[in-house]
C-alpha cells in the first residue's frame, strides 16, 4: 500500500467501488476481517487491550471529488456536473477518466482569438464546459457513457522539490494511507480502534453519519485533508496553515466546534511525543467531525489534517513529512486513550 | 509513419517562441527520411529541402508553442510568470508545468482557495498576477535555480480519444508540421518536378518573424501556409468554427485566387474533402508574412481544424490531418512549368 | 560619461527631424571609425573595420529620435491642436514644457474634462495672440519635444527628457571611442524613428547585412512605490534582454552576453519586459534573421519629461560591451 497506488484509483462521491475493492482487498492481506456496512463504508475493529476501554472510531473518507455525466449534446460532447465542490476555475484544459473503463477525456474551452473582453473575466459554470472524449454524436456518446457515469481527474503522482506530493485525490487518501498503517502496525492500543473508510464525504458527510450511529464510538477522530494557502505571498496571519509544519489540529470549523478537553489533551500528547504540529488558524470548510459529533447522544471529535494547497483541484499538493505526522499523532493519540 | 507517435513526440518537445531548439532538432531528425537536405537556420526554422527543376514552392507550419516565462520569485519562493504568445490564463489554475531552470523542476500552478475568497472574487477568472509556479522548493532554493527570464511550458501527456481524435498542447501548430511530414513521405510515391522546401517556422505566436525571414531566404515562387482554424465545439459561434472532418482552404484578398481553386480542383479529383473559409483581411498565420516576402510570394493558406485553441488539450482528428496531406502531396507533385500562366488573369 | 551623456541630451529631435543629434555625434566620433555614412532616412551608420580574419559584422543601434508632438491644426485664437509621435502619455504630458526646434515653446495643457483625457481634448499654448501670430512661429507638421534638460538627481543619478535613447547614444559613442582595434567589425548605427515602428534600423540593417544585431536602449522599471514589474532596479547594473513585445533575444548571444558581464565584473540584470520593443525587433528580422539582444539601461518614468537613470548602470553595460568585443 502507497500513496501513489491510493491516489491514482478512480473513487469519485458515491462512486468508491475500486478504492473499496483495493482497501478490502488490502485489510485482509494484513490479517484484518474488513466489513463493508449499510453506508458503503469499509470498517474493520482493531481490539484494544484496556479494561474499561474506549470504543474510538477513526475515519478517512475513501471519496474524492470529480464529475458524473448528466447528459450529452447532439454533437457528442458530455454534459457534466461536480461530484462534490470542485471550482470550475480549475477544470479549463485538463485531462479526465470517463467510467470504469477510464476513457481518456479532456475538457476544452472556446480559444482566446474568439473571446470576447467579458468572456475573458467571465466564469465558465458547468453550464458551459463539456468533457470531449472524441465521440462522433449523441449516439456515440450515450453508448460510451451513459448518464451518472463518474469522470475522474487524470493526473499521475508525482514527488517533486523538498518532499513535496502533487496528486489528484490527496483529500483524503492521506487519510485512508494513515488508518491503514495503524491497522498494519503489530502494536496493540489500548483502546478499541474501529477504523472507518467512509464513503461519500464530498457530498455531504454521508459515509461517516451512517458508520457513526452504528459503532457508537466514544471518541471520534477524523484523519483529513485541509485547504492550505501557504504560498503566494499570503500575509502570516491569513494563513490557515503552513505545509511541513506538521499536522494540523483544528480547534473547530463550519461543522464541529472541537471538545476542548479532547483539543487540549491532543495538544498536550503532541507536545509530550514531540508530534510536530500545528493549530488550523480558520473554521473555513467542513466535515466528518461534524457528523460524528451530532450522532445519537453527542461524540466528542477531534480532526487532524494534513494541509493541501490546491485542495479539489486535479493538483493537489501536500508534504510528505505532513503525512507522516499525522500518522504519529494519531497513533499517539490512540496509545493515550 | 505511426502519426500519433509523431504528434507526442512533437508535443513532449520544448520550444516556446523564440527559443525553438530542441523542437527544431526533433523535427530536422523526423524529415530526414523524405527530402534531401535538412538545415536548421540562426532563426531556428527548420528547412527540409526536396530538390527538382519545377516552380520552387515553399510550404510552412509552425513549430514554436505559447508558453510562460518566470518574472519574479517572491520570498515565498513561489514564482511570478509572464506569457509567450498569447496564453489564456483560465486554463492555468492547477496546470502542471515544467520549469527549465538550471534543472528541469516540476511545477503546479496555484491560487488562492476558493474558499477564502469573496463570492465577488469568486465569480470572476483569476489574473495571471494572482497565479503562480509552486515548485515545493524555498525561495533561496528557488533562486539558486531559477532566474528571471526562465521559460515554463506546459507538462501535460498527449491524449488519444475517439475516432481518431488526438489532444495534446502545441497542435496548434505542430500538427501541421506533422501534416507536412506526413505529405513529404505520401510525394516519395509522387512524381514531383517542384523544388519543395518544408519549413517548420518559428516565432509565429509572436509575430511571424520566423516565415518573415525564412521566405526572404528561400526566396519561393509560391507559398503553402498551414495553420490551425477554429473547429465546431461548444462556446463558439458556429459562424467562426468549422467541422473537424476535412482541412479548410481560406480565401480573400491575402491569398492567390488560380492556386486556391486549384487546390479545391485537386480536392476534388483525388476525392478529398476540403471545406472553405473566407479570410476578408490578413489571415493572421505566416501566410501574411511569407505573401509579402522580397518582391512578393503567391499562395494559400489550408488550415486544420481543432478544438480548444491555445490550451494544452487541442484537439485534431488525425484522419484528417492525413487526407490534408493526401491532398498536399497531390497538389505539389501537379505544380508544372506552365503555374504562373495566366495566373492574374 | 556624464559629460558625453550631457552633450547628446542638448540637441532637439522628434522621430523624423534627428539630424541635429546626428551632428552632434559625429562631430565626436570622426576621430575613432574608418567610415561615417548618413542614409536616405537620416541613419547615421559609423563603421569600423575588423582586423580579424573573416570578421563577422556586429551592429549596434541606439535611437537618436524622441518622442514629441505634432501640430495638427491651430485655432483661431492661436492654440495648437497637436496629435502624438510615438508612445506620449498624456497623463505626464499635461503642463509640461515643449520645445520646437525653431526655438519657439509652448505648453502643453488639457481642456477640462470628465475623466481621463484623451489627445482631442489636448492643446499647445505658444502665447500667440491669434492663429496669424502663431503661424508666424509654426506651421502645420512641425514637432516639438519635451525641453531639453539634464538634472542630477542624488549622487549616481541623473533625469532627462530624451532619456530615451540619448543615454544610449552616449554609451555607443563612448564605446566606438574606447575600443581599439577589434577582430570583429562594428557598425555603430546611431537610428532614426524608432519610436514610430523601428523604421531607421530596419533600412540600415537591410544596408548593411550584420550578422548579429545588439540593441541598446532603455529599459522599465519596477523599484518604485506601486511598481514592481519588470523585475528591474535602478543601479544593480545593465540589464539583458530576454525578451518584450517586440523581440525574443537569441537565447545563446543573451547568455554570451550575460557571460561578458560577469567577465567584465560587472553587474547584470536578466529582463522580461511585457510591454514595449526596441530595434533589435527589425534587426532581427532583416533579410534571412540574424541573432539579436538588447542591452538595456533601466530607466523610471520612460517616456515622460523626466526620464531617470543610474550613472553605473551606464558604467555596466559600457564594460559588458568592451568585454565583448575584446573577446
Amino acid at each position: 500500500m502507497d500513496l501513489k497506488t491510493m491516489t491514482e484509483i478512480n473513487a469519485p462521491a458515491g462512486y468508491e467501488q475500486p478504492l473499496r475493492r483495493y482497501l478490502l482487498e488490502q485489510l485482509k492481506a494484513i490479517g484484518m476481517e474488513p466489513v463493508i456496512d449499510r453506508m458503503g463504508n469499509v470498517v474493520v475493529v482493531k481490539e484494544g487491550t484496556g479494561e474499561n476501554r474506549k470504543r474510538v472510531m477513526v475515519s478517512a473518507h475513501m471519496d474524492e471529488v470529480g464529475f458524473i455525466v448528466t447528459g450529452a449534446t447532439e454533437e457528442g460532447f458530455l454534459k457534466v456536473q461536480s461530484l462534490g465542490g470542485v471550482d470550475p476555475r480549475v477544470i479549463i484544459s485538463k485531462r479526465v477518466q470517463v467510467g470504469d473503463d477510464k476513457l481518456p477525456g479532456v475538457i476544452g474551452a472556446a480559444p482566446i482569438h474568439l473571446q470576447s473582453a467579458a468572456d475573458r473575466k467571465r466564469v465558465l459554470g458547468y453550464g458551459d464546459v463539456y468533457v470531449d472524449i472524441g465521440a462522433a454524436d449523441k449516439k456515440e456518446a450515450e453508448a460510451k457513457a451513459p448518464k451518472g457515469t463518474p469522470v475522474c481527474f487524470d493526473t499521475p503522482y508525482v514527488e517533486y522539490g523538498e518532499g513535496y506530493i502533487c496528486a489528484k485525490a490527496l483529500d483524503d487518501r492521506v487519510g485512508c494511507y494513515n488508518i491503514f498503517r495503524l491497522l498494519a502496525r503489530e502494536e496493540q492500543f489500548p483502546c478499541d480502534l474501529v477504523a472507518v473508510f467512509s464513503s461519500e464525504e464530498e457530498v455531504g458527510c454521508r459515509g461517516a453519519k451512517g458508520a457513526a450511529f452504528a459503532q457508537a464510538p466514544d471518541i471520534g477522530i477524523a484523519l483529513e485533508g485541509t485547504t492550505c494557502n501557504d504560498l503566494g505571498d499570503v500575509p502570516d496571519p491569513l494563513k490557515v496553515c503552513v505545509t511541513g509544519e506538521g499536522v494540523a489540529v483544528s480547534f473547530g470549523d463550519n461543522s464541529s466546534l472541537v471538545n476542548r478537553n479532547l483539543f487540549r489533551h491532543t495538544l498536550k500528547i503532541a507536545q509530550e511525543q514531540g508530534v510536530r504540529h500545528q493549530v488550523k488558524g480558520s473554521v473555513s470548510g467542513g466535515n466528518e467531525g461534524g457528523v460524528m459529533q451530532r450522532s445519537r447522544q453527542g461524540i466528542p471529535t477531534i480532526v487532524l489534517s494534513v494541509p493541501c494547497r490546491y485542495i479539489h483541484s486535479p493538483s493537489t499538493v501536500c508534504k510528505a513529512s505532513d503525512v507522516e505526522d499525522q500518522f504519529e499523532l494519531a497513533r499517539a493519540l490512540l496509545m493515550s486513550l | 509513419m505511426d502519426v500519433q507517435k509523431v504528434l507526442s513526440g512533437a508535443a513532449a518537445a520544448c520550444g516556446p517562441s523564440g527559443q525553438e531548439m530542441l523542437v527544431a532538432e526533433y523535427f530536422a531528425e523526423q524529415f530526414r527520411p523524405y527530402v534531401d537536405e535538412v538545415t536548421v537556420d540562426k532563426m531556428f526554422n527548420v528547412i527540409a529541402h526536396k530538390k527538382g527543376a519545377g516552380p520552387k514552392v515553399m510550404l510552412c507550419a509552425h513549430q514554436d508553442e505559447i508558453s510562460l516565462m518566470v518574472t519574479r520569485i517572491e520570498d515565498d519562493g513561489s514564482i511570478r510568470m509572464g506569457t509567450v504568445g498569447g496564453v489564456d490564463p483560465r486554463i492555468l489554475p492547477a496546470s502542471r508545468v515544467w520549469v527549465h531552470g538550471r534543472e528541469k523542476l516540476f511545477g503546479t500552478i496555484g491560487a488562492l482557495p476558493p474558499h477564502l475568497m469573496s463570492a465577488e472574487d469568486r465569480s470572476r477568472n483569476y489574473a495571471m498576477k494572482e497565479l503562480y509556479v509552486d515548485v515545493g522548493l524555498c525561495a533561496e532554493k528557488v533562486r539558486e535555480l531559477v532566474q528571471i527570464g526562465d521559460l515554463i511550458t506546459f507538462n501535460v501527456p498527449s491524449t488519444s480519444l475517439l475516432n481518431g481524435q488526438f489532444a495534446a498542447k502545441t497542435m496548434d501548430d505542430r500538427s501541421c508540421v506533422v501534416m507536412m511530414l506526413c505529405a513529404a513521405e505520401f510525394l516519395k510515391k509522387l512524381v514531383c518536378d517542384a523544388d519543395v522546401y518544408f519549413v517548420a517556422t518559428c516565432q509565429e505566436e509572436v509575430g511571424s518573424q520566423g516565415a518573415t525571414t525564412a521566405a526572404f531566404n528561400i526566396d519561393p515562387d509560391i507559398a503553402i501556409a498551414l495553420d490551425g482554424d477554429f473547429a465546431k465545439q461548444p462556446g463558439c459561434s458556429p459562424d467562426a468554427t468549422m467541422p473537424m472532418d476535412a482541412a479548410v482552404v481560406s480565401v480573400g484578398p491575402y491569398l492567390q485566387p488560380k492556386l486556391t481553386k486549384r487546390l479545391q480542383e485537386c480536392a476534388k479529383n483525388h476525392g478529398i474533402k476540403l471545406n472553405v473559409m473566407v479570410a476578408p483581411r490578413a489571415t493572421w498565420t505566416d501566410a501574411d508574412a511569407v505573401g509579402l516576402a522580397r518582391a512578393g510570394v503567391p499562395g494559400i493558406l489550408l488550415s486544420l481544424p481543432m478544438k480548444y485553441m491555445h490550451t494544452t488539450v487541442e484537439t485534431i482528428d488525425v484522419n484528417t490531418l492525413r487526407e490534408a496531406a493526401r491532398l498536399l502531396a497531390h497538389y505539389v507533385s501537379e505544380l508544372d512549368a506552365g503555374w504562373e500562366e495566366d495566373l492574374w488573369i | 560619461m556624464f559629460d558625453m551623456l550631457k552633450k547628446v541630451l542638448a540637441p532637439i529631435g522628434p522621430s523624423g527631424m534627428e539630424e541635429p543629434v546626428a551632428a552632434v555625434i559625429r562631430e565626436e566620433l570622426k576621430d575613432y571609425v574608418d567610415t561615417m555614412e548618413t542614409d536616405a532616412l537620416g541613419n547615421l551608420i559609423c563603421i569600423k573595420q575588423g582586423k580579424g580574419e573573416n570578421p563577422r559584422k556586429i551592429m549596434f543601434s541606439a535611437h537618436m529620435d524622441h518622442i514629441g508632438f505634432v501640430v495638427t491644426g491651430i485655432e483661431k485664437e492661436g492654440y495648437l491642436r497637436v496629435t502624438n509621435v510615438g508612445g506620449v502619455g498624456l497623463k505626464v504630458a499635461q503642463t509640461r514644457h515643449i520645445v520646437f526646434p525653431n526655438g519657439v515653446n509652448g505648453v502643453v495643457v488639457s481642456e477640462p474634462v470628465e475623466g481621463s483625457s484623451m489627445m482631442k481634448h489636448m492643446f499647445v499654448d505658444i502665447g500667440a495672440q491669434d492663429k496669424e501670430d502663431a503661424l508666424k512661429m509654426v506651421q502645420l507638421g512641425d514637432m516639438a519635444v519635451y525641453a531639453p534638460d539634464c538634472f542630477r538627481l542624488g549622487e549616481h543619478r541623473v533625469g532627462s527628457p530624451a532619456m530615451d535613447d540619448r543615454c544610449a547614444c552616449a554609451l555607443l559613442v563612448k564605446l566606438m571611442q574606447t575600443i581599439g582595434d577589434t577582430k570583429d567589425t562594428v557598425i555603430a548605427l546611431f537610428s532614426v524613428q524608432e519610436e514610430v515602428g523601428c523604421r531607421g534600423a530596419k533600412v540600415a540593417s537591410f544596408a548593411k547585412e550584420p550578422d548579429i544585431g545588439i540593441a541598446l536602449d532603455v529599459t522599465g522599471w519596477g523599484d518604485t512605490p506601486g511598481t514592481t514589474q519588470p523585475e528591474i532596479k535602478l543601479g544593480e547594473g545593465a540589464a539583458v534582454k530576454v525578451m518584450d513585445r517586440g523581440s525574443i533575444s537569441n537565447p545563446q548571444l543573451r547568455e554570451e552576453l550575460l557571460e561578458c558581464g560577469k567577465l567584465a565584473g560587472v553587474k547584470t540584470q536578466r529582463e522580461v519586459l511585457p510591454y514595449g520593443g526596441t530595434d533589435a525587433s527589425s534587426m532581427q528580422t532583416s533579410r534571412g534573421g540574424i541573432p539579436v539582444c538588447t542591452i538595456s539601461i533601466p530607466c523610471r518614468y520612460v517616456h515622460s519629461a523626466c526620464e531617470v537613470i543610474d550613472m553605473r548602470d551606464m558604467d555596466a553595460a559600457l564594460k559588458l560591451l568592451q568585454t565583448y568585443l575584446a573577446k
